[in-house]
């Protein structure tokens, strides 16, 4: 390990998050709910907009960029801004990138959100958009095949052949991270399912089921980054960033083996940051855009081993009071799909120890991850702990 | 049945082109030998540019699919098949099209190509059961 990557190691924390309401309809235009993300996450660090030098978020579809957030909240001057492409395969790059200018001096303060009218104005996996910006849509879009639920589910087929893996398998992770959100005040659905409700609901895409799938939501949501030192200063416990990661593999577009993300690649990075391994991390929030997305990935992350992701799953691992706590605010399944940042919000909660009913006890140390690399190449993923 | 039109770019262009005149090629890398697909300029294994084109066998292995009960795009009439192919002569690159047999594919299984002429200038590559 450099020793400069030794020099960024717990260097930054995440010092607030914020969130707006998740809801069906916000009633707002997306700049008022990023707006307000970021005002939520600066008053809960104890800060006010007045000390901010630096805005960040990512982006595919709508959106509310730094240069229209920066003016609307009337800020003076941004001495590092970011608005990343990439949809929610750089959601945790865009919070490693806001360590990296805070560890530089470029800023001392960055507030990172995302905001969106996903379910009332800009449907994810609705028609009425543009397609994704890729040559090789070309190729698939003649064919009835564009959204992210039908290409999820033609990777989740091909692990299901090469594996075994099972509608069961991707049920009880829904019904698991269902009952987080019952226990969840801020999860837009609460009410608990069972295996049977799962396999109840209706196609989408075979093999995936409604209930494979994020919900499509109204919301945004903020997290503050800055110097380790001064987050120590400020209201709330600082949770460190122990490790920040993002790249890419190969395109699941045109090639390879459809049954590995680009995790694979990035988590040796990731741990070797950090100094710890999986069998160190107390608390995972793990990119569940589809039921499916979360077994490759407690395999590419080193959890269990390739192809053993749902049984793994099926045996209570992931569950609140199993020894791998997984999305423990319900997940883009059941709390909203505010594209990642929510994941990174839940962390911090986590190991602030203020998850209420949901709180694992004794947390110090949670991994939260990107979209995988499917669709897009690229992925990242955050290591963050308790100070 | 209307189909979201693919739009060709200036590396793709003469794919389409061969596909409408019911030829399945791929490009060969002068440099190293390397078959690939999609059509792109550059070489991944070896960046080399100069290449050529390959007619190969329509021909592969079933590598997954999805019955998609959405229709996605508009004008597509659900339930419907895609198919996502693994081909014999490019075992690194995955080809997708609509399926056409008449029952669901199997994993595994040798499929080969059938065009599909959509309208007088659009011709589309879906796949079959080898017999």
């Amino acid at each position: 390990m450099a020793k400069r990557l030794l020099e960024f190691r717990n260097a930054t924390a995440i010092a607030g998050v914020g969130y707006t309401p998740f809801t069906k309809n916000s009633g707002a235009s997306t700049l008022t709910l990023a707006c307000r993300a970021v005002l939520a996450a600066l008053a809960d660090a104890g800060l006010t907009a007045d000390d901010v030098d630096g805005l960040a978020t990512h982006r595919v579809g709508d959106s509310a960029p730094p240069t229209l957030v920066g003016p609307a909240l009337g800020l003076a001057d941004l001495s590092w801004h970011l608005d990343q492409f990439g949809g929610g395969s750089v959601s945790h790059a865009v919070v490693g990138q806001a360590a990296l200018a805070v560890a530089a001096g470029m800023a001392e303060t960055v507030v990172c959100y995302r905001a969106i009218n996903a379910r009332s104005e800009f449907r994810m996996g609705g028609t009425g958009r543009g397609l994704p910006v890729s040559p090789e849509v070309q190729y698939q879009a003649p064919y009835g095949y564009v959204a992210p639920p039908q290409q999820y589910a033609m990777y989740a087929r091909a692990h299901m052949l090469r594996y075994g893996t099972t509608a069961e398998h991707f049920g009880t992770l829904a019904v698991t991270q269902r009952a987080n959100a019952a226990k969840n005040p801020r999860a837009l659905m609460r009410t608990p399912i069972t295996l049977d409700d799962y396999l109840a609901s209706r196609w989408i895409a075979e093999p995936f089921r409604l209930l494979d799938c994020c919900l499509e939501t109204d919301g945004a949501c903020a997290v503050v980054v800055t110097t380790a030192g001064r987050a120590r200063d400020l209201r709330r416990p600082p949770v460190l960033i122990s490790a920040a990661a993002w790249g890419g593999g190969q395109s699941h577009l045109s090639g390879g083996d459809p049954t590995v993300t680009s995790a694979a690649a990035l988590a040796p990075r990731l741990y070797a940051q950090a100094g710890l391994g999986p069998g160190d991390v107390d608390v995972a929030e793990i990119y569940d855009c589809f039921t499916y997305s979360v077994i490759v990935q407690l395999e590419d992350y080193g959890f269990c081993p390739k192809g053993e992701g749902g049984p793994y799953v099926a045996s209570g691992a992931t569950a609140l009071d199993g020894p791998l706590p997984v999305n423990t605010h319900g997940g883009f399944l059941s709390e909203g799909y505010v594209h990642g940042v929510n994941h990174i919000a839940e962390a911090v909660s986590q190991l602030r120890g203020e998850a209420g009913d949901r709180q694992v006890p004794g947390a110090e140390v949670a991994l939260s991850t990107a979209q995988p690399g499917y669709i897009l190449p690229a992925t990242s993923a955050l290591i963050l702990r308790r100070a | 049945m209307t189909v979201h039109r693919p739009e060709p770019d200036r590396d793709s262009r003469e794919w389409w082109e061969r596909v409408a005149r019911r030829e399945f090629a791929v490009q060969r890398c002068a440099g190293c030998g390397a078959d690939r697909f999609p059509a792109r300029a550059f070489c991944p294994a070896c960046r080399s540019e100069e290449w050529r084109w390959r007619a190969v066998p329509p021909e592969g292995r079933v590598e997954s699919w999805i019955v998609s009960h959405q229709p996605f795009v508009p004008g597509l009439a659900a339930p419907y098949v895609v198919v996502m192919v693994r081909l014999a002569a490019v075992p690194g690159c995955l080809v997708h099209g609509n399926w056409r047999g008449d029952r669901e594919p199997r994993g595994g299984e040798r499929v080969r190509a059938v065009f599909r002429d959509v309208g007088e200038d659009l011709t589309l590559v879906d796949w079959e059961p080898a017999r």
